[in-house]
């Protein structure tokens, strides 16, 4: 039974130019516990479809259905007490609030979700990732990395069953991206959270149980990996 | 219950705080708060202060003024309503001493008499006396050194009044309301209120003032007011507050007011400009974080709780932090002027409290609001489409509301709504028009900038893209720097006004009563004592009876219309004067002054108004048992203010056929030779001196303090108008951020880059600063002719000072401000921006 489908979902948006198809009818159905990948060039709608398929955004035809929940049934706040609930994030640019610290960037979803002691929670999950002695550290403190790990550990801290992520490794180098990929499939193993992931990278796609193609809007196909 | 809304506020505030990244808004909602509640404090300790030391030239709080005795109940009334209650019966009569006689101000005073201020006295004439609380006792008089000059006088002598003999046991040499009317005064005798009917000169008819004097809490005084005030004969009876006092003090103070209200209000509005640019900077930079709470579940009243209430603590941080600020402020203020006052200030009441509060929370809130509704609409999609920024909510509500917001600020601090709409209607105007103006420049410079350096045409590059944005921050330059030169231009023309008006030199002495024949001889005196006195104008007593032959009732002129004490006794009578010459200080404004054995009189043009005469009018006069006609030849204005003998009406030599008068002129002596007074007058017996020192050293007091307010005022528009300068670069850091990244990575080297932002912020604050010197010119006309009666004048030195002030403030202000960019190195930069 799958945890995301999306149901001949279009996308597409109103210019001075006229209409501008972003996403042509796509279906897709992801399991509980897969990994998949969303590979495509730059402008293909690949963040488009993240961006729905987490219910950042609403298709304009068709619906997107997490845990048989029908997206396009809820209002903007149903939709982000459901995200708070079962979906975790990490961006390319980290995107962690810049006047909080390591530690409370990590709390802030548990607290959001008005969750007890999320304190304690966070700092297991900052030790996890290694960053133990960066607790008080503000972002512009970290390097990118340590950024990215933080990221990670906020992204779990709500124990989601999905996690969206959109580039994680896109900023870092190699070596620190490399690391950033271990941790990442080791806490996804770890929690058996379904990752949904949106890369460039041909080698981090592989990881992948399965890997999504996005050309020019279309779902060109899927392959195992 | 938890709030995690709470924790999450208070824990972002606190690091921002800390952080330093709340500091302009911070400091522009502590600023406001600041200059709101120092200069409330301060103005409203230094009128009352002013007033209670006005009240001391009435003797009282408020004065009853009647011709006749007032029936006892008024009296005891006053006193069931708490007040103090004292009386003072005056008349002029003759008195005598060894046989011989002079006019004199008889004073009979009850017990408590004065009420306000104080009576000094001495044991010989022409000294400085000492305070004293008791009165003349029964059969006693205290009588004023002019009076030893005239009589032979002695202490322990006797002197006569009426029917009764009293004997002197002091010399009076200074009664708080001794009035300041060099036509009637004449020395005091003061005798005590018992004794009066044995004087035997109250008989009906008889021209005398009976004055009962109040003083005791501004309540009781209202509500006594309320239940006299319907009840009172106006014909007869006067009741007199210290605010109707028409003195060169009031008028001093009167303006004073007036633009201290206006600076303070400027500054509050520059404060509020501020705190408008910062609140949108604040609400700018969490964009990223409501994006982010969004996408990780926070709902929209959740993250509007958040930030919320983050607006709400960090204002009530900043409000509390201005209050603290501002008390600080204005003790150390008061605490500097107290020492040029001889009194002390009372203290406070609430109101400044509650509005600077208001002022806070106001400015804060309101123009908060349209930033943080439009941070609200921020949706959770801006975490991968980062230009997403909640833009389509409608801007007018922004005007609406902040324009609003200046506006009943405007009217909470003025309280006049004429004002506040008269002022925000020219400040509307003054806006569109700079903004107009600005860009005109912008566009214009973009021409000359093409032609220059490398440095030159990135700055007029970076003007030119940013010409929206920058017509905007012009527009606040320009508008600081606006109120700063006004504030400036008319300290500068309020002070000068007064100083000119009261030098160094400024008469502090009157003589009257100067006999014809001595003339000569006075004016001799003055010269061999090197005086520097006025001419000795002739004054005689007349009525004006008619105007182009209509007869006229007799209430017509100043001294009747008005009944001050020091007008009183001289009923339907004008002094009239005489002379070949347009005395110093009069202005001509119609007609042409008389030519040599012409017949004809100058008229005050206040009274001109008045009595409704033109030009050419015909008034007949009549002085002692002569009638005749003259024209109106000239309209004169009169500066009432200077310490000389001034008049309401100048006729030519001919036209009054030399009546019998006598002289009058002031002079100038110095603290020093004031003991000389009574040897260089000994020769003139039947002179009488009027020392208004006493008045001018008053007057100097007030003016020395003001201008420390005025001063002080300055202070807080130059640190609200350098905020707004802060703001405002502040909101365009980010741009900068990223031009410079792109700039630096394509090679551009650092002082290039340096000096193209510098350049940029030159040619912003000259064209800030030319737009502003004219736009204060065009206001400071304004006010000079409608608000504070002076002569309109062109400022020429601030057309060089507003472009230069403004390159150079602007300069180093947006140099600063972007020097931590500047100094970055290029992969710092691009770190932060992505």
């Amino acid at each position: 039974m799958a945890i995301i489908q999306a149901h001949s979902i279009k996308k597409h948006v109103v210019t001075s130019a006229g209409r501008l198809d972003i996403l042509a009818e796509i279906n897709l159905a992801i399991e509980p516990a897969e990994t998949v990948a969303i590979v495509g060039a730059s402008g293909s709608g690949k963040s488009t479809l993240l961006a729905l398929l987490a219910g950042l955004d609403l298709p304009s035809e068709g619906h997107v259905s997490i845990d048989n929940v029908n997206l396009s049934n809820l209002d903007e706040e149903e939709r982000a007490i459901l995200r708070g609930d079962k979906i975790g994030f990490i961006f390319q640019s980290f995107l962690l609030i810049q006047s909080l610290t390591a530690l409370e960037n990590v709390m802030l979803p548990a607290e959001l979700a008005g969750t007890e002691n999320p304190e304690q929670q966070a700092r297991e999950l900052l030790e996890q990732v290694g960053l133990g002695d960066r607790l008080t550290h503000y972002p512009n403190q970290l390097s990118g990395g340590e950024q990215q790990r933080v990221a990670i550990a906020r992204a779990f801290i709500g124990k989601p069953a999905i996690l969206f992520a959109d580039e994680p490794t896109g900023n870092l180098d190699r070596a620190t991206g490399a690391t950033i990929e271990d941790l990442l499939f080791e806490l996804n193993q770890k929690h058996g959270t379904t990752l949904i992931m949106v890369t460039h990278d041909d080698r981090l796609a592989q990881k992948c149980d399965r890997i999504v193609r996005i050309e020019s809007g279309c779902l060109q196909e899927a392959e195992y990996a | 219950m938890r709030k995690p809304w709470l924790a999450i506020s208070w824990r972002l505030l606190r690091h921002e705080l800390r952080r330093g990244e709340l500091t302009v808004m911070a400091l522009a909602v502590m600023l406001s708060v600041t200059a709101v509640l120092s200069l409330s404090i301060f103005s409203e300790r230094l009128q009352a202060g002013l007033l209670e030391r006005s009240a001391e030239f009435l003797a009282a709080d408020r004065v009853l003024r009647s011709r006749e005795e007032i029936d006892s109940e008024w009296l005891l009334k006053a006193e069931q309503e708490g007040l103090e209650v004292a009386q003072r019966v005056t008349f002029n009569s003759m008195v005598f001493a060894n046989n011989e006689l002079a006019l004199a101000d008889v004073k009979a005073v009850s017990e408590l008499y004065p009420l306000r201020g104080e009576l000094k006295t001495a044991l010989e004439p022409f000294v400085e006396g000492e305070v004293t609380q008791v009165l003349p006792q029964r059969g006693e008089a205290w009588v004023h050194s002019g009076l030893f000059q005239q009589l032979p006088l002695a202490l322990g002598g006797v002197i006569e009044v009426g029917e009764k003999t009293f004997t002197i046991t002091r010399v009076l040499t200074q009664e708080p309301d001794a009035g300041f009317n060099v036509f009637t005064d004449s020395p005091t005798v003061l005798i005590p209120y018992q004794d009066l009917a044995a004087t035997g000169l109250i008989q009906p008819g008889s021209r005398v003032s009976f004055n009962y004097l109040f003083a005791g809490e501004p309540s009781n005084l209202e509500r006594y007011e309320e239940w006299l005030l319907p009840q009172l004969d106006t014909l007869t009876q006067r009741w007199r507050s210290v605010r109707d006092e028409e003195s060169p003090l009031s008028s001093a103070l009167e303006r004073a007011e007036r633009f201290m209200l206006l600076a303070s209000l400027l500054g509050v509005v520059l404060a509020a400009t501020a705190v408008a640019v910062a609140a949108q900077r604040y609400c700018q930079r969490n964009y990223d974080a409501v994006a982010i709470m969004k996408t990780l579940g926070g709902t929209r009243p959740l993250v509007s709780r958040v930030f919320t209430a983050h607006l709400l603590l960090l204002t009530l941080f900043s409000v509390a932090a201005g209050l603290a600020l501002g008390f600080v402020v204005q003790a150390v203020v008061v605490w500097c002027v107290q020492s040029q006052l001889e009194y002390s200030l009372p203290a406070a009441s609430a109101s400044p409290w509650w509005l600077a509060t208001l002022t806070g929370f106001l400015c804060a809130l309101m123009f908060s609001l349209y930033p943080l509704l439009r941070l609200m609409r921020i949706p959770p999609l801006r975490v991968l489409r980062r230009e997403l920024d909640g833009s389509e909510l409608a801007r007018w509500l922004h005007w609406i509301v902040s324009g609003g917001t200046v506006l009943l600020l405007m009217w909470l601090y003025s309280r006049s709504l004429i004002l506040s709409v008269a002022l925000f209607a020219g400040g509307l105007l003054a806006t569109v028009l700079l903004l107009g103006i600005g860009r005109l420049f912008i566009r214009a410079s973009r021409q000359a900038g093409m032609q220059a350096g490398s440095s030159w045409r990135l700055a007029m590059a970076g003007m030119q893209r940013r010409a929206r944005q920058n017509s905007v921050q012009m527009l606040s330059f320009a508008t600081a720097i606006m109120l700063f030169l006004l504030v400036l231009a008319l300290r500068n023309e309020l002070l000068d006004d007064w100083q000119s008006q009261l030098p160094e030199t400024a008469p502090n002495y009157f003589v009257v009563n100067v006999a014809e024949r001595q003339v000569d001889d006075m004016n001799a005196m003055f010269a061999a004592e090197n005086i520097v006195a006025t001419d000795l104008y002739p004054i005689t007593p007349g009525r004006l009876m008619a105007i182009n032959g209509d007869l006229v009732r007799d209430a017509v002129s100043k001294e009747e219309r008005d009944d001050s004490n020091v007008r009183d006794g001289f009923g339907r009578e004008l002094q009239l004067t005489w002379r070949n010459d347009l005395p110093p200080d009069n202005d001509i404004i119609a007609g042409r002054w008389f030519e040599p054995g012409e017949q004809g009189v100058s008229i005050e043009s206040e009274v001109a108004e008045r009595i409704n005469v033109k030009l050419g009018d015909a008034l007949t006069f009549r002085i002692g048992a002569d009638e005749f006609t003259v024209p109106i030849t000239s309209i004169r204005e009169v500066n009432w203010n200077t310490m000389q003998p001034n008049f309401f009406m100048i006729f030519s030599p001919e036209a009054v056929n030399n009546a019998a008068a006598t002289y009058i002129a002031s002079f100038y002596l110095p603290q020093e030779r004031k003991h000389e007074l009574y040897t260089l007058f000994r020769d003139f017996p039947q002179a009488s001196l009027i020392d208004v020192d006493d008045i001018i050293q008053q007057i100097r007091s007030v003016i020395g303090h003001v201008s420390l307010a005025i001063t002080f005022v300055m202070f807080l528009v130059v640190l609200a108008g350098s905020l707004v300068l802060v703001a405002q670069v502040q909101a365009t850091l980010e741009e900068r951020e990223q031009e410079l990244v792109i700039l630096r990575t394509l090679g551009a080297r650092s002082h290039l880059l340096s000096r193209a932002v510098t350049y940029e912020f030159l040619i912003l604050g000259a064209l800030a600063g030319l737009i502003a010197t004219l736009a204060m010119e065009i206001i400071i006309f304004l006010l000079q002719t409608q608000v504070f009666s002076m002569e309109p004048s062109v400022h020429w030195r601030f057309w060089l000072l507003g472009p230069l002030l403004g390159a150079g403030v602007v300069a180093v202000l947006g140099g600063l401000t972007c020097r931590r960019l500047l100094r970055q190195r290029t992969a710092t930069l691009i770190r932060n921006l992505v």
